[in-house]
């Protein structure tokens, strides 16, 4: 569904991504594992047109999006939760999610009015809280209130940039919870994590990205799991450190 | 109603345009410090126009306006990217630009028998058109707060649209703002060229009514206020530069017990309010609350 090709993304000088293949097929969770500063985020922002690639070529759905502006590769259907910055502190959670139906939010007022009671249902809490301040929410409410204002663009693939990131375990099996469940309905999912032990029990398929570059293809039980999180959090070459 | 009354009253007028242009601009997230190079542009294209020109007022401001906004979206090209206080120091160097040029612009021409235009650090007088047509003070005074009522109610309507939401969604993060599909860098643009039309009509207001106008007059201290006024009133509505401005003009500088002293004074109500209310008197949550309230008493009533 979406495939990625020999992406280079560079910050000025420095190449955060030097060549980075991948794909994630319809239907299924795909993670991206990979230490810090291995250009997990970058490769996110390139897809979503936030950033843009020096070279290579990203599709969806044979639809080229490289050079795209972000409205568009909305359009088509991709949709991002950013790592950290997840939502608009200062707005309202109801305004949040209306937002996250940007582009359509003068065309079809009932279409979104409907998808916010549907996010409503799916997350009760959110309802609870649905005139305060987004700021005000705990960091899981607020992950929850990203992954539904993502969901109001009716995303045929959504991009998740750490999920898991500063919750707490409980929270963190909620995320994954939810996660899993938006793939059966499905959604097809992009999931960047550090998490490897938790990813690994959900993904269909995984990806190791350490230093700009995939190092790893393969499903969960490829490598041993002790490896994977040795890589995921520290980079390097897996086994051979040990 | 006396001439002083109405001149406090004109002044605060004027310069509430020059809070809402620095308001807009901080809604979307950046803070700046050259908001006076618009009004200034507009003061001296609007007075060009009518004092050298002949042109009639309402054209006269529109064409000020428009020069005012044209700049500040050519200005805001390049600094689109940047933040905070690299926008800052940006925006600031732009307006001493501009006031150093209009030092240097010399430029003037025979207007039945006298010599008309602006003249360097001299400054440019005998911006006569309200006298010249015999448009009394109070008359000139409800211009100006006709010309804020249709800004303030467009900016209050505005605020209501996608495009509000869209403004504020990039001052909060622009990150996320970009991924839900907002086009970041032509909002910021739009933006600027609004702050810089509304700056603009009150520079063409100033310039009409006190008649005389000099570079040093919009210097980095009047875009401080303006910036100040937004601060302080809060940015939870339009409303809220107008409350800083009233505060100021209305208040500390119509108090003589406070002559001599008022600069410190408003430092000093400044510094106290970004401690004890940072987003303003009439933040979000204020107004959130006022206006849960008056649709509150709305059912009430009927
Ligand atoms: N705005 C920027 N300017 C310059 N370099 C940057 C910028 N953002 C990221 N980088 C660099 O690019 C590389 C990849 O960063 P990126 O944020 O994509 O990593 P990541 O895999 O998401 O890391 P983390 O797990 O910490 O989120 C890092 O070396 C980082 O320092
Ligand atoms: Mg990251």
């Amino acid at each position: 569904m979406l495939v990625i090709e020999n992406i280079v993304t560079a910050y000025g000088k420095i190449e955060a991504l030097r060549g980075v293949s991948m794909e994630a097929q319809e239907g299924r969770i795909t993670c991206l594992l990979g230490p810090n500063g291995a250009g997990k985020t970058t490769l996110m922002y390139t897809v979503a047109g936030i950033l843009h690639a020096r070279r290579g070529s990203v599709r969806l759905q044979g639809q080229e999006l490289v050079g795209k502006p972000s409205s568009e590769i909305v359009r088509r259907g991709l949709a991002l939760v950013p790592e950290n910055r997840l939502t608009f502190p200062e707005v309202s959670v109801r305004e949040n999610l209306i937002a996250g139906a940007y582009l359509r939010l003068t065309r079809d007022k009932a279409g979104v009015a409907e998808d916010l009671e549907r996010q409503l249902v799916r997350f009760p809490r959110l309802r609870e809280r649905i005139n305060q301040d987004a700021g005000t929410l705990s960091g899981g409410e607020q992950q929850m209130l990203a992954v539904a204002r993502a969901l109001m663009a009716r995303p045929r693939i959504l991009l998740m940039d750490e999920p898991s990131l500063g919750l707490a375990p409980l929270v963190v099996e909620e995320i994954f919870r939810t996660i899993h469940e938006l793939n059966a309905e499905g959604v097809t999912v992009l999931l960047v994590e550090q998490n490897a032990h938790m990813a690994l029990q959900i993904a269909h398929h995984f990806y190791l990205l350490e230093q700009g570059r995939i190092t790893f293809s393969g499903v969960p039980g490829a490598l041993q799991e002790d490896e994977v999180i040795h890589r995921a959090y520290l980079g390097g070459s897996g086994a051979s450190s040990h | 109603m006396s001439d002083y009354l109405i001149g406090v009253l004109s002044n605060i007028g004027m310069i509430a345009f020059l809070a809402l242009s620095a308001y807009v601009l901080l809604v979307t997230g950046s803070i700046s410090f050259g908001q006076q190079a618009y009004f200034a542009i507009s003061a001296y294209g609007s007075g060009i126009a009518t004092a050298m020109w002949g042109w009639p007022l309402w054209l006269g401001m529109l064409w000020g306006a428009a020069l005012a906004g044209l700049a500040a979206a050519l200005v805001a090209v390049p600094t689109a990217r940047l933040h905070g206080l690299y926008f800052a120091v940006a925006t600031l160097a732009f307006a001493e630009m501009v006031r150093l040029l209009l030092q240097m612009l010399t430029w003037q021409i025979d207007v039945d028998g006298t010599l008309i235009g602006p003249m360097g650090s001299e400054g440019f007088r005998e911006i006569r058109y309200i006298y010249a047509h015999d448009i009394s003070a109070v008359q000139f005074m409800l211009l100006i707060y006709g010309l804020l009522g249709l800004v303030v109610g467009g900016l209050t309507l505005m605020e209501r649209t996608r495009l509000g939401l869209a403004l504020r969604m990039i001052g909060e993060d622009e990150i996320p703002a970009e991924a839900l599909g907002v086009n970041v860098a032509a909002c910021k643009i739009f933006a600027a060229a609004l702050s810089g039309i509304i700056a603009g009509i009150g520079g063409a207001l100033y310039a009409h009514l006190i008649t005389y106008i000099e570079p040093a007059l919009f210097n980095v201290m009047l875009g401080v206020h303006g910036l100040a006024y937004g601060l302080i009133g809060g940015l939870g509505t339009a409303v809220g530069p107008l409350l800083g401005v009233v505060l100021d003009i209305g208040f500390l500088e119509s108090v003589r017990a406070f002559a001599g002293y008022r600069m410190i004074v408003f430092g000093g109500l400044v510094a106290l309010l970004l401690i004890v209310r940072p987003r303003g008197l009439l933040d979000e949550v204020t107004v959130h609350r006022i206006v849960r309230r008056l649709i509150r008493s709305d059912h009430v009533a009927h």
